[in-house]
């Protein structure tokens, strides 16, 4: 499949099985998505609703037992799935890089930072000395606002957002062309995490970086993304532009989802509370997989017929919702099909 | 439910009323906490593991004879005094040793006149050791002679009298009879015994055995084999079942499958029996010793390593590694063994001691060394058929092997409670 030249990342009808005790669950089923050159994406959703499980799958990582069935995944211009794991392996890092939820975990507590670091660029750039690297890594250290002295601790004597930003670093090391975060402030304080995404924004303008931002938190993507897509019960629901998905939301569990953050400016007493929970995955509901907590939801349509993820009536080809209300003629497609 | 009403007034602190619900044992654990004393633990066995090192490297400093060395009477009781055959002479005679007595042509009297007690073992004590002097004065061709003229006497005190009064130039009595009676007769003087040492209460510590070697060199001479067996066998099994376990674990599958199917059923296998059925088919040597009781303990690593990568191996760091494009042997290498090693290193001292105690036993039954090495189990062996006599023999080697045990063990023990945060709590 050709791609275009501004879209960096394809990810082509991919799902993603689970063996669990209870059978096969899908964590991401049948999911489509295009990331293009230089833009950060927030990609949302509630716990379990598949956004760790395809952050990971776009590195062809495993996440425990999770295999990928099948889908394609186009990377600038080649199929991941196509490649070897050693030629992966040569992608990830130098090209693909990751940042993990938890600073506190995802360095290894024996090492020190720059080692870290070096070994990084070392494994995909073998020619480069022990120098070289150390001073790059150093370099990259000051730039992401950690003193250069210390690349010598080890992970334990650094704060959480010092150790987020040294896996941020990881990612600049040999600059990759887009970094998956996956929930990268989810445990860092407010303040900590104001200054991280001013820092990734920053970055992406000076390293020409790609970002997908996994997070739960709705604030976060409307701080820093371009565009949101929006994940539920392993699939997409709704993809744009961050004012017009924030603004004006399509699908009714993004409007749910918005409705929940607080918000000091409209006293409306009680919080919103979305009705229900997310459903289980080893027998999602049939039809559409929002349509037992769904507000609007059509008796005739929704429970019965899946709907497509495409742009709704009228809009540009940059928006997209997995919706009956935007999708023309419900009962007609219904009827028809 | 109806719960019981809670007196208010009396403050107790929380760890009193821990105490009072537990056991006695488990109180004196617990107390363990508040008192610091597994620093002590360490400290204590530290310096007690510490000082059988050094007795292993060095057992010459410490002990007085050599491992096979037969040096004394048979069945001295420890620090009891040697009943040896002294040589006694007047004090102003000069003469120190038997050799002084020797005679060349040239001498008035070619054969001294020496004084025993008639029907006493040591006339025949001075005998033997007079030939085997005069055979080396004849082979150092000095042209010396020592051929005593052995003249008997019925008491002790005839005897000193003798050598008083210059019958006789010497006197050979066994040392317990010179001492009732040498205060009658304070010109003379025993510098010696007739081998020539200087034998005093305290020279055999903790006794001799049953060939009349010293109990004590044995002992310190013993620490060596002990070790070696203790450190060589752990060492032998860390090297073999920490890669193992890493691979396994790491790998999972069939691979681990088979691996830990192989490595229970060693690990379910009664360990002194495979360690004599090893020993038994390899042949009586301490490289073999080591070998039966390495392949005892690679299941212990084996099974350790495996859980603890299993674990780590799930860490986001692991998985960190992976999305920097790490390759496997990286992981394995520079991710989990360093996590994987500090659990390792606590049961590698435990180890140590139940690798020297399956050596005790592997030789106490007469197993895996040769029998004559300076080795516990051997020795205590070898003197249990006298137990009832000389309870020394098995006695000290048994408290040897329990201390260098507990030392191991409780070093282990309480670097365990001390490094590993999740077990401090308990």
């Amino acid at each position: 499949m050709a791609t275009s030249s501004d879209i960096l990342y394809s990810v082509r009808n991919l799902t993603v099985e689970y063996e669990t005790r209870h059978g096969v669950v899908k964590g991401v089923d049948n999911v489509s998505l295009d990331i293009r050159r230089g833009e950060i994406l927030g990609l949302v959703g509630e716990s379990g609703s598949g956004k760790s499980t395809l952050g990971k799958a776009m590195m062809r990582l495993r996440n425990g037992s999770a295999r990928i069935t099948s889908g394609e995944l186009w990377f600038d211009g080649q199929n991941l799935m196509e490649l070897s794991e050693r030629q992966m392996r040569d992608l990830r890092g130098s090209r693909l890089g990751m940042v993990f939820q938890d600073p506190m975990t995802s360095l290894n507590p024996v090492q020190r930072i720059v080692e870290h670091l070096t070994e990084t660029m070392l494994t995909h750039e073998p020619e480069w000395t022990e120098e070289e690297a150390r001073a790059r890594a150093e370099e990259l250290v000051e730039r992401l606002g950690i003193r250069r002295e210390r690349v010598k601790d080890y992970p334990h004597q650094m704060s959480g957002g010092m150790r987020q930003r040294v896996m941020i670093a990881l990612a600049l090391a040999l600059n990759c062309d887009l970094v998956i975060a996956d929930e990268p402030t989810t445990s860092l304080d407010v303040i900590v995490e104001a200054k991280f995404l001013d820092l990734l924004k920053e970055l992406r303008d000076e390293f020409n970086l790609t970002i997908l931002l996994i997070t739960h938190n709705i604030g976060v993507v409307a701080e820093v993304a371009d565009r949101v897509a929006v994940m539920y019960a392993a699939k997409l629901v709704e993809i744009g532009d961050v004012n017009q998905v924030f603004e004006k939301p399509l699908h009714p569990y993004t409007e749910g989802l918005l409705k929940s953050v607080p918000n000091i400016e409209l006293d409306s007493g009680a919080l919103y509370k979305m009705e229900g929970s997310p459903p289980d995955l080893s027998s999602p509901p049939p039809g559409c997989r929002f349509h037992p907590r769904c507000p609007y939801m059509m008796e005739e349509v929704c429970p019965i017929y899946d709907p497509p993820f495409a742009p709704p009536e009228g809009a540009s080809e940059d928006t997209r919702v997995a919706c009956w209300l935007h999708h023309p003629h419900p009962q007609k497609v219904a009827i028809g099909a | 439910m109806n719960l019981p009403v809670q007196d208010q007034e009396t403050a107790v602190p929380q760890w009193e009323e821990e105490l009072a619900r537990v056991g006695f044992v488990r109180r004196l654990l617990r107390a363990r906490k508040w008192y610091g004393a597994d620093w002590w633990f360490v400290a204590i066995s530290s310096v007690m593991v510490l000082a059988f090192i050094v007795v292993a490297l060095f057992p010459q400093w410490f002990a007085p004879y050599g491992p096979h060395e037969q040096v004394g009477p048979r069945f001295l009781a420890p620090g009891e005094t040697p009943d040896l055959p002294l040589l006694i002479v007047r004090a102003d005679s000069g003469l120190s040793t038997l050799e002084d007595l020797a005679t060349g042509p040239d001498d008035e009297v070619s054969r001294p006149p020496i004084a025993v007690l008639r029907g006493a073992p040591t006339a025949g004590a001075l005998r033997e050791q007079a030939a085997l002097l005069d055979d080396e004065l004849q082979e150092s061709d000095s042209g010396l002679r020592l051929r005593p003229n052995i003249r008997r006497y019925d008491t002790v005190e005839e005897v000193l009298q003798a050598v008083q009064e210059g019958e006789a130039f010497a006197a050979v009595l066994s040392s317990v009879q010179y001492e009732e009676a040498a205060g009658q007769f304070p010109d003379l003087d025993a510098p010696s015994d007739i081998s020539g040492g200087v034998a005093s209460a305290g020279d055999f510590l903790l006794g001799t055995n049953q060939i009349g070697q010293d109990v004590y060199s044995r002992l310190i001479w013993g620490t060596r084999v002990a070790l070696i067996i203790g450190f060589s066998a752990s060492l032998v099994a860390l090297f073999l079942g920490v890669p193992l376990g890493l691979v396994a674990g790491y790998a999972g599958g069939k691979i681990d499958r088979v691996m830990t199917v192989f490595m229970d059923s060693l690990y379910a296998f009664p360990g002194l029996i495979l360690a004599i059925a090893i020993t038994a088919v390899l042949g009586p040597s301490i490289l073999n010793v080591i070998i039966a009781i390495a392949v005892l303990y690679i299941p212990t690593y084996y099974r350790i390593v495996r859980g603890q990568t299993l674990s780590v191996k799930q860490e986001v760091y692991v998985e960190a590694a992976r999305s920097i494009g790490a390759k496997p042997s990286t992981i394995l290498r520079r991710y989990i063994y360093p996590n994987v090693i500090p659990s390792v290193s606590i049961i590698f001292s435990v180890n140590i001691a139940d690798a020297i105690i399956t050596g005790a036993g592997l030789s106490f039954l007469g197993l895996g060394l040769p029998p004559s090495t300076a080795d516990w189990g051997i020795d205590i062996a070898r003197g249990q058929e006298f137990i009832q006599t000389a309870w020394w023999l098995v006695t000290f080697p048994g408290l040897a092997i329990m201390l260098v045990v507990l030392a191991f063990t409780m070093l282990g023990e309480g670097l365990t409670e001390i490094l590993n945060p999740k077990l401090r709590d308990r």
